[in-house]
C-alpha cells in the first residue's frame, strides 16, 4: 500500500473516511545492536468506508470519539469548539496560560527548527503530523480563518484556509495526545515559542469546553482521585494494608523490622509518592522507608493523601488545581512542615512549579523534591553505604519534568557518582535528555493501538539512546540498571522493555534511585532483585 | 518639509506607536501559572540547568539570581541565534544575513538621526557637515552601516525566499503573505542599494535629509532616494503587521515566561495578583467545571466527581 503523505497542512480537514498518515517500519529510525533488524508492526490501516475512530489520524487513538449523526451534530461541535477557543484566548477564562499561549500563537515563524529536537517526529522518521509545528499550525490558521477580523480571504493571505468540520476537530484532538509535552522543542526555538504548551492548551480546550479526554486521565484519572482520594480507586484502608504488607516485605527482604508511620500529626515531613509505586513498584516506597528509618527523618505517609499524581497538568486546569488544593489541605490537617515529593516526574511539575501560582495565603504549605533530601542523606554519613553493592553498569534516565522542567538536575548524579561505580551517562542528557515517550500520560494511555505506538514510536528514540550507552556490555549475560526517577517513566520503560524483550536479549532492566540507595546499605541485605521487566 | 519628510515622519511616530501597543498589550496580560524551562540563565546552577529546587528548605533561603547572565544571554540570543545553528545551518545562514540587514538599517538611521542631531546642535549652517577626523569616521561608519544594511537585507530576503520557495517541508508552511514580506523587503533593500552605489556612494543625501528632517526645513533629494525613502516608509508601516514585533515580544517570552522561575511567596505582589485572578468567574463549560463559579470556588469546593465523568473516552 502507498503510503498517505501530508502535502499541505490544510489536509487535515479533508477525506474523512481516510487515515490521514500510516507510520512503516521502513519509516522509523534505525536502531543499534542487537536490533538493526528488529520489525515494528505498520500502523493499523483504515481502509475507505470503515469505521474510523477518530476520523483517523495515524491509525492510533486515545479518544475513540464518536461520528456525528448527521450535520446538525458536527456543527454544534463545531460551535462548540469555536467557544472554547475564544475562551482559550480570553483573559478571563484563560488567565492561567494566555500570556505564554498568545506568544506562541502569535510570534512563530515556522523555520522548523524545533522539529530535528522533537523525539517522537525524528523516531517517526519524519512525519509531517507529529512535527511540533504542525499541531500549532492548525490551530493557527483555524484561529486566523474563524476569529479573525480580516475575514476569510485575509486569512487566506496571512495563516491558510482550513474548514472547521468533524475531520479537523477528531484529528486535531487526536493531534494533541501525539506529543508527550517534553518541551524539548521549545527549548530548540530562539524566539521563546513552545509548541508543547500549544498541545497543551488544545487539551484544556478540548477537556474544559468539550469533556473531551482519554478515560485514564480523566474518569479513571482526576475524576477518580478527587472522588476516592488516589487514581487507582484505593482507599485509605486499602493503602493501611499495603505499608503493613511493606513492612512485612521490609523484614523480609533486609531482616529490618521498620514501623512505616502513616497519618502521623505534626511530622517534619509529609512523603507522597505516585500510586503506580503502590501498584507495581512497592520496593520504592520500601525504600524510601529503610533510608529514612535509618536517618532519622521525622516522616509519615497519608492514608488521605496516597498519592502525588495530579494528572490534571497535563489536560485541565481546572482538575489540576482542584488536586493541588487536595494536596494542600491534607497536609494543613497533618500539621506536617513540608511536603516532599517522592520519585514522581509529573508530581513534581505539578505540585512545585505550575501549582505554585494557585496557593494564597491560607493554602500554601512548602512543598520540595525528595531527590536534594536524599543526596543530602546519602552525603550526611548517616547511612552506611559500599559502593561495591551497585557494581554493575547503572545508567541514568532523565524524566523531563524533573531536569527540563523543575531544574532538579544534579543532586541524583552525584548521589550514582557516589555509590555506583560504573555509573554512565546517557547523550544527551540532563536538560537536553530524550523523553521516555510515556510523557504527559502517554504511560498509562492503553486504548487503540496507542500501547504500540508508545514503544514502536514515542519511545524508540529513548530506547536506542540506551542501547548505545550499555553497547559495550550489551550481553544478556551483564545485569544493566537504568535509573528512572520517576513513576510515569517507569512504566514506559516497563512497557518498552517488554515489547523488546531488553531484559532478555540485553539484560537491561530498570529502577528508581531510592532502590540503589538501599542496595547500598550495608547493613541491609541486597535489596534489588534483577526480576524480568 | 517635502510630502516624503512628511511621510517618513509619519510611518516613524506610527511604528512606535503600533510596538507600543503590542507590548503593552503583551505585558498587561493577566499572571499566568508557571511554565518555566531549563536552564536559566539567573539560576546559580545554571551551566546545567540546575534551579534553587536543588537545596533541600529552598524556601528557607534567600535566593542569588543574576539578572546580568539574562541579558547576555539574551544579548547572545539576539546576535548570534545559536539555536538556529545548531539545528538548522543553512536556515542559519539566511536568517542571520537577514537580520544583520535589519539590524545594520537600524543602526545607520539611528546614527543618521544622532549626526542631524549633532550637525543642529554644533550649529554647522546650511546643513554643511561637521569637519574633523572624528567626523570623517562617523561618516564612513555611516556608510558601511547604510551599504551592509542594503546588501545584507537584500541577500538575506533573496536566501530566505528561495529556502522557502524551494524546500517542500518549508513551502507547507509558508503563506502568500510570507512571499509578499520577502519581495517587499528585497525591494525595500534593493532600492536603497540602487539610491546608493550609483546616485549617492557616500550618503551625503541621506544625511541631508535627515538633517532637514530634525530642522523642520523642506529638502530636495534624488529621485533615486526618494523612492527608497517612501518604500522604506511603508516598510516601517507594514512592520507592526508581520511577526517582526518578536524582536521585543521576546523579551516578554524569555523573561515572563521561560525564565520566570519567582516563587509564589507570602506576601509577595505575584501572591496578591493570584488572589485576584481566583476571584474571577470561570465559563468553561465542560460538565466537571461547575461554569459561573469563581476559580477559588471551583479549586476549592469539589463537585460530585461522577459529574465530571463528561465525553472522555471510555
Amino acid at each position: 500500500m502507498k503510503r498517505p503523505d501530508i502535502r499541505d497542512v490544510d489536509e487535515i480537514s479533508k477525506n474523512a473516511d481516510r487515515q490521514l498518515v500510516r507510520v512503516t517500519n521502513r519509516d522509523l529510525i534505525t536502531m543499534p545492536y542487537p536490533y538493526e533488524d528488529f520489525v515494528t508492526p505498520d500502523s493499523t490501516d483504515t481502509e475507505p468506508g470503515q469505521a474510523c475512530p477518530a476520523c483517523s489520524l495515524d491509525g492510533v487513538s486515545v479518544l475513540s470519539l464518536p461520528e456525528p449523526k448527521n450535520a446538525e451534530e458536527e456543527q454544534a461541535l463545531v460551535q462548540q469548539f469555536l467557544s472554547g477557543l475564544k475562551k482559550l484566548l480570553s483573559r478571563d477564562q484563560n488567565w492561567t496560560f494566555l500570556q505564554p499561549l498568545k506568544l506562541s500563537l502569535d510570534y512563530c515563524a515556522k523555520c522548523l527548527a524545533c522539529s530535528e529536537a522533537c523525539p517522537v517526529y525524528v523516531a517517526s522518521g519524519g512525519q509531517e503530523i507529529y512535527r511540533p509545528v504542525y499541531r500549532s499550525e492548525v490551530l493557527r490558521r483555524i484561529i486566523s480563518k474563524y476569529l479573525g477580523k480580516g475575514g476569510k480571504a485575509f486569512a487566506r493571505f496571512t495563516e491558510g484556509d482550513i474548514d472547521l468540520n468533524w475531520a479537523t476537530i477528531a484529528r486535531l484532538a487526536e493531534l494533541s495526545y501525539r506529543c508527550t509535552i517534553c518541551r524539548r522543542c521549545a527549548q530548540a526555538c530562539v524566539r521563546g515559542v513552545d509548541n508543547g504548551l500549544i498541545a497543551h492548551e488544545l487539551r484544556k480546550l478540548f477537556s474544559q469546553e468539550m469533556g473531551i479526554a482519554p478515560a485514564e486521565l480523566h474518569q479513571l484519572g482526576t475524576v477518580r482521585q478527587l472522588e476516592m482520594g488516589t487514581s487507582t480507586g484505593m482507599n485509605p484502608r486499602a493503602f493501611k494494608g499495603i505499608v503493613s504488607f511493606m513492612e512485612d516485605d521490609i523484614e523480609e527482604k533486609t531482616g529490618r523490622k521498620i514501623s512505616i508511620p502513616v497519618d502521623k500529626e505534626d511530622a517534619d515531613i509529609l512523603l507522597i509518592h505516585n500510586s503506580g509505586e503502590f501498584l507495581s513498584w512497592l520496593e520504592n516506597p520500601e525504600a524510601f522507608a529503610i533510608i529514612f528509618e535509618a536517618a532519622g527523618v521525622d516522616w509519615t505517609l497519608s492514608s488521605e493523601l496516597i498519592e502525588a499524581t495530579n494528572y490534571g497538568v497535563w489536560y485541565d486546569d481546572i482538575q489540576l488545581a482542584r488536586i493541588a488544593m487536595r494536596h494542600s489541605e491534607v497536609a494543613r490537617k497533618l500539621g506536617v512542615k513540608r511536603i516532599v515529593v517522592g520519585e514522581c516526574g509529573h508530581a513534581h511539575k505539578a505540585l512545585m512549579v505550575v501549582a505554585d501560582r494557585l496557593f494564597t495565603e491560607e493554602t500554601y504549605v512548602p512543598t520540595e523534591s525528595s531527590i536534594p533530601l536524599l543526596e543530602e542523606l546519602v552525603s550526611s554519613g548517616r547511612l552506611n553505604l559500599d559502593p561495591a553493592r551497585n557494581d554493575f553498569p547503572v545508567t541514568l534516565h532523565d524524566p523531563c519534568n524533573l531536569v527540563r522542567l523543575s531544574g532538579i538536575v544534579e543532586p541524583q548524579r552525584r548521589i550514582l557518582r557516589a555509590i555506583c561505580p560504573q555509573f554512565r551517562e546517557m547523550e544527551p542528557h540532563g536538560v537536553d535528555n530524550y523523553c521516555c515517550g510515556g510523557g504527559s500520560g502517554f504511560a498509562i494511555m492503553n486504548s487503540q493501538g496507542f500501547p504500540e505506538w508508545k514503544a514502536a514510536v514515542a519511545g524508540r528514540m529513548k530506547f536506542r539512546q540506551i542501547l548505545e550507552t550499555f553497547q559495550d556490555v550489551i550481553s544478556p549475560d551483564i545485569h544493566k540498571y537504568v535509573c528512572a526517577p520517576c513513576s510515569n517513566c517507569k512504566g514506559q520503560l516497563r512497557d518498552l522493555f517488554t515489547y523488546y524483550e531488553a531484559g532478555k536479549r540485553c539484560g537491561i532492566f530498570y529502577g528508581g534511585l531510592a532502590e540503589l540507595i538501599a542496595n547500598a546499605m550495608v547493613d541491609v541485605e541486597p535489596f534489588i532483585t534483577w526480576e524480568e521487566n | 518639509m517635502s510630502v516624503v519628510q512628511w511621510i517618513t515622519i509619519g510611518a516613524y511616530v506610527f511604528v512606535v506607536a503600533a510596538y507600543a501597543v503590542k507590548v503593552v498589550r503583551a505585558l498587561r496580560m493577566p499572571p499566568h501559572l508557571r511554565w518555566e524551562l531549563y536552564p536559566i540563565p539567573h539560576e546559580e546552577n545554571h551551566r546545567y540547568g540546575g534551579s534553587y529546587f536543588e537545596t533541600p528548605g529552598w524556601w528557607r533561603r534567600p535566593r542569588r539570581i543574576s539578572r546580568v547572565r539574562d541579558l547576555a544571554r539574551m544579548l547572545k540570543n539576539y546576535l548570534f541565534f545559536g539555536s538556529y545553528l545548531r539545528w538548522d545551518r543553512s536556515y542559519w545562514a539566511g536568517l542571520y544575513t537577514w537580520h544583520i540587514g535589519f539590524y545594520f538599517i537600524l543602526l545607520f538611521h539611528v546614527l543618521s538621526f544622532v549626526s542631524a542631531l549633532v550637525a543642529v546642535n554644533t550649529g554647522v549652517a546650511g546643513g554643511a557637515e561637521p569637519a574633523g577626523l572624528g567626523a570623517d569616521v562617523f561618516r564612513h561608519i555611516m556608510t558601511v552601516m547604510g551599504a551592509t544594511g542594503f546588501a545584507a537585507g537584500a541577500a538575506g530576503s533573496i536566501l530566505l525566499l528561495a529556502r522557502r520557495t524551494l524546500d517542500p517541508k518549508m513551502r507547507a508552511y509558508t503563506r502568500p503573505s510570507n512571499y509578499f514580506t520577502y519581495v517587499f523587503f528585497l525591494v525595500v533593500f534593493v532600492s536603497g542599494l540602487v539610491s546608493w552605489y550609483p546616485f549617492d556612494p557616500s550618503l551625503t543625501s541621506y544625511r541631508e535629509f535627515w538633517y532637514s528632517l530634525v530642522q523642520g526645513q523642506y529638502v530636495e533629494v534624488e529621485p533615486a532616494l526618494n523612492v527608497h525613502l517612501l518604500l522604506f516608509a511603508l516598510f516601517l508601516v507594514y512592520l507592526p503587521f508581520t511577526r517582526s514585533t518578536h524582536y521585543i515580544t521576546k523579551l516578554i517570552a524569555f523573561f515572563s515566561v521561560r525564565w520566570d522561575d519567582t516563587p509564589n511567596s507570602p506576601g509577595s505582589r505575584m501572591r496578591r495578583r493570584i488572589e485576584q485572578a481566583l476571584s474571577q468567574p470561570v465559563g468553561w463549560e465542560a460538565e466537571h467545571v461547575q461554569p459561573g463559579t469563581r476559580w477559588r470556588d471551583v479549586a476549592q469546593n469539589l463537585p460530585d466527581a461522577r459529574e465530571g465523568a463528561d465525553r472522555s473516552s471510555k
